[in-house]
């Protein structure tokens, strides 16, 4: 153990990406580190009322909307000038305000939208498009209660470039995802892996446990095998979601509500907006009102994982997987952007700061 | 001392414009104590590049809980120096 750790010490930076495949697939990322983001809730509407929604949790639920095209018009500005340059159209439904989206996508170019895709977006509207699913038809009949959920998000979403389908494990539907993958690999739909983190309070079944944590890991490594080509995933993807500690822990979250930090990154430039148009530093994360301690979330990983570059730099082994894991980040949130075969084909333990 | 750090602020000055690939600015013209967030407009992801190059070179770890404080070119040199002295 010892000898690895010193090892790995003896790794230069240079000598890191100095392997060629290394060096293409670094050069690749390190373009999109101009990326800045902040997230938008659009609405307080919904078309849907799902168990568990992280929406209709805390206190942004009850904000005043504010669907006034000038006033988003002059918020969207301000953020372009202050630096934001990709912009996140979350909660509760965005679908419901197509005309405030596209203000959006007119002024930030680059940007994603989280929807249950049961009413399409406008096509001029260029964001990448985050369908959610949360298990079979009848999972979702039972959680959502919506029938015939997963054909009408396909068929809203059928040959349309924009569409992720994003599949959240909870500890009640992971053998269900592997019918949904092939259905959703057979219609030529992407599909990425989120895990269900627990809103703040919550005591429902949905939560998961060491053995559905288990379980999860092992369906989607099955499932990353079975399709490369629909599945954007990485094994360090499986690692980092599936930990028996959560984000925080694993990587200490950068987004303001645990990071007081106001100097540089996420603690300096993100915020988080609700539907009057207001935010709160303290409140300020991609997924409010997530109980921390259970974040897995694949949006805060997004973020938490790839700032923390540094750490990973340790050996080859190690960097490639980080690399896999922003290439598959960039590839799930940026229109435009096509996943590489990944670098690393098995699981690498998340490094810890100071290794 | 003061000739270690203008060394040093001379190197990382290299290191920083090499690693962003800035144009119209030198070593010796890089302001040091210009604010590289809000006058040069980096952000954490090039602090962390450059912290590697600066382990590389200087066989200097920087801790993540440091990266937010250097902030100009003084500062992250000072930094460095601080941790050689440390060492000996």
């Amino acid at each position: 153990m010892a000898s690895q750790a010193l090892q790995d010490a003896c790794w230069k930076f240079a000598d890191i990406i100095a392997r060629p495949a290394i060096r293409d697939r670094w050069e690749k990322v390190r373009r999109y580190f101009f990326l800045r983001e902040s997230t938008y809730d659009m609405t307080h509407r919904c078309n849907m009322r799902c168990d568990g929604c992280y929406y209709f949790e805390g206190e942004k639920q009850f904000a005043v909307e504010n669907g006034d095209p000038v006033a988003w018009q002059e918020l969207m500005t301000a953020e372009k000038e202050r630096g934001i340059t990709f912009a996140v159209l979350a909660g509760a439904e965005p679908s419901l305000a197509p005309e405030l989206c596209r203000i959006c996508a007119d002024t930030i170019p680059l940007g994603a939208i989280a929807t249950n895709g049961l009413k399409s977006l406008p096509r001029e509207i260029d964001y990448r498009v985050h369908i959610s699913v949360w298990g079979s038809d009848a999972t979702s009949k039972a959680v959502r209660k919506a029938e015939h959920m997963l054909d009408r998000q396909i068929a809203n979403y059928e040959n349309d470039p924009r569409a992720v389908f994003v599949y959240t494990f909870t500890s009640q539907n992971i053998t269900e995802a592997a019918e949904v993958t092939k259905q959703l690999a057979k219609a030529g739909q992407q599909i990425t892996f989120n895990m269900f983190s627990a809103p703040e309070g919550y005591n429902g079944s949905l939560r998961h446990t060491p053995e559905s944590l288990s379980a999860a890991a092992a369906m989607m490594t099955g499932l990353l095998r079975e399709y490369p080509e629909s599945v954007l995933f990485s094994h360090y993807n499986i690692v980092a979601h599936t930990h028996r500690l959560g984000l925080h822990a694993l990587y200490s979250c950068s987004y303001p509500r645990m990071n007081p930090s106001t100097n540089v990154g996420l603690g300096r430039s993100f915020r988080q907006y609700r539907t009057d148009l207001q935010w709160d530093r303290d409140a300020a994360c991609c997924v409010p009102d997530t109980d921390c301690a259970d974040c897995r979330h694949y949006a805060a990983g997004s973020a938490v994982v790839t700032a923390r570059m540094y750490r990973h730099a340790t050996n080859p082994d190690t960097f490639s997987a980080w690399l896999d894991y922003v290439d598959t980040y960039l590839a799930v949130w940026v229109r435009g952007y096509d996943k590489s075969p990944n670098l690393c084909d098995h699981p690498v333990t998340p490094p810890a700061d100071g290794q | 001392m003061n000739n270690n750090l203008d060394q040093t602020i001379l190197r990382i000055a290299e290191i920083i414009i090499n690693t962003l690939k800035l144009e119209d600015v030198t070593p010796e013209t890089f302001e040091a104590n210009l604010d590289l967030v809000d006058e040069v407009g980096i952000d954490s992801m090039d602090l962390a590049t450059i912290a590697l190059v600066i382990r590389d070179e200087f066989g200097v770890r920087i801790d993540e809980d440091d990266y937010p404080k250097l902030t100009t070119l003084r500062i992250i040199s000072e930094y460095i120096t601080e941790k050689l002295q440390g060492e000996e």
